[in-house]
């Protein structure tokens, strides 16, 4: 039902309130799922103010429910705490202000946080945030690290000294946020997103020493893990011991059970690392020394083998070859020669045997003509040929005068 | 005659593997004079290229470290 009011026929505020209120009441009772983010209670007054506080959003609304129902509550009502409220949004004309009258308060119990912990992961898992192919790879050595972390806490000790005690020149880009209560979640998230906007800030530790579901329920925070899901730096997840893991676990790139165990991760132990590049430094250099030896050692058995290191081995090995070849030679040409003069002698003596020359001796000689032939008949001869007489001695070159022809020569 | 190597320096491997060869055929002997002489005067050279690279890298090695404790 629209109200047709116009500069001319405008409407009193009671009745503009009156449509408000009206409107309002359309909405009737819900139940509603939030955060107390205040409360306060004055003595002697009948009602109970409250602000209920989104879980994700930064919105929040006005709750009012009757002190007696307030002070019934089991477990008490405390801020921080998750809720379900039952309640009417009610208008109030007079003050123009609208709150939700709450009827009836649901603690969320311990059981029920963490059912409404595992729908919240479930749906976020299903969402692919905690995908194990998301998780980034922490650099080796980051130039700067960032921390998320509570004003001089414990956890911010344990990380600064920790990480400078492994790597004394790292730089760190501190991030104060508050750690606990509903404040919590968004101003972690307005720090988170700081650091990773930050040029020089390559890894991001959220740290926060242990505490119970409740105080940890601001790192299951919804809004947080998609805020983390955002980062494009690696963010490193460490809250709590060992037991706790909120949903930042989960979508962090890396978990940590401990701000001290952050600290091993996010830097190298350099001295041990300094340690190891000397190590390998030496190995190298005592590999290439003993390869180096060796070889050495090898050249040198080459070098002083005879063949290199004594030239003249080679050559006296020759010269002896040589003289021996020689002594040989000399050797047997000695016997060739013997022989031969043996042989010699022994033709000499059988030729002397067989010469003429002892006939000649005994007074015989040889009559040969001019060209050596040897006579034997007279008819050989003519008067006045040169022949010559072969003696014991020697020759004796002669004339022919006459012949004479003997009748019977044999006789 | 082992074959005539231009004057340019074989690797090390290589001069050391010749030199491992003209001490085998010295060895062996059957070579005439002339060539026994020319392999001498090959292993030589060869000995002396070897022991040069040796030298070399040794240095550098020494070099490096004395750099570092410099």
């Amino acid at each position: 039902m629209a109200l047709e009011t116009s500069p001319q026929a405008p409407a009193p505020v009671r009745q503009i309130a009156n449509a408000i209120a009206g409107w309002v009441d359309r909405l009737g009772a819900v139940w509603v799922e939030g955060q107390v983010a205040q409360v306060n209670r004055r003595p002697g007054v009948g009602t109970v103010f409250l602000t209920l506080r989104d879980t994700v959003a930064d919105i929040s609304v006005p709750v009012t429910c009757s002190r007696t129902y307030f002070d019934g509550l089991n477990p008490p009502l405390v801020e921080g705490a998750s809720v379900l409220v039952h309640a009417k949004p009610s208008y109030y004309a007079n003050r123009g202000t609208m709150s939700l009258y709450a009827r009836e308060i649901r603690m969320v119990g311990l059981g029920e946080l963490l059912a409404q912990l595992e729908r919240r992961r479930q749906l976020l898992a299903a969402e692919g945030l905690f995908a194990a192919e998301l998780k980034r790879p922490l650099p080796f050595l980051p130039g700067c690290v960032g921390l998320v972390t509570a004003p001089n806490s414990a956890a911010e000790r344990d990380v600064l000294e920790n990480t400078r005690r492994r790597w004394p020149a790292v730089r760190f880009e501190v991030a104060y946020a508050a750690m606990q209560g509903p404040r919590s979640a968004s101003e972690v998230m307005e720090a988170l997103e700081r650091l990773d906007r930050h040029p020089d800030v390559e890894v991001i530790v959220v740290a926060r020493g242990g505490g119970s579901v409740e105080d940890l329920l601001p790192f299951s925070d919804e809004a947080l893990v998609r805020a983390v899901a955002r980062t494009r730096t690696p963010v490193v997840s460490a809250i709590g011991h060992e037991p706790d893991s909120p949903l930042l676990d989960l979508v962090a790139d890396v978990r940590a059970s401990t701000p001290t165990d952050a600290a091993k991760l996010v830097v190298p132990d350099v001295l041990e690392e300094v340690r190891g590049v000397t190590w390998a430094r030496d190995q190298v250099r005592a590999g290439l020394r003993r390869m180096l030896d060796r070889e050495q050692a090898g050249l040198d058995a080459l070098r002083s083998r005879p063949a290199l290191a004594d030239p003249r081995h080679l050559l006296d090995v020759r010269l002896d070859e040589v003289h021996a070849l020689r002594d040989r030679a000399r050797r047997t040409l000695g016997h060739a020669l013997d022989r031969a003069a043996d042989d010699v002698g022994h033709q000499r003596a059988r030729a002397r045997a067989l010469s003429p020359l002892a006939t000649l001796q005994r007074g015989y000689a040889v009559l040969q003509n001019g060209d050596g032939h040897v006579l034997t008949s007279v008819a050989d001869v003519t008067a006045g040929d040169a022949v010559s007489v072969r003696v014991a001695d020697g020759r004796v070159h002669a004339t022919t005068t006459t012949t004479e022809q003997l009748e019977d020569p044999g006789a | 005659m082992p074959e005539k190597q231009t004057e340019q320096k074989p690797s090390y491997e290589d001069a050391r593997e010749e030199l491992v060869d003209v001490v085998r055929r010295l060895e062996a002997g059957g070579t005439t004079l002339e060539e026994s002489l020319a392999l001498w005067e090959r292993g030589e050279k060869l000995a002396t290229w070897c022991q040069e690279w040796l030298d070399g890298a040794r240095q550098r090695l020494d070099d490096a470290i004395e750099k570092d404790e410099g």
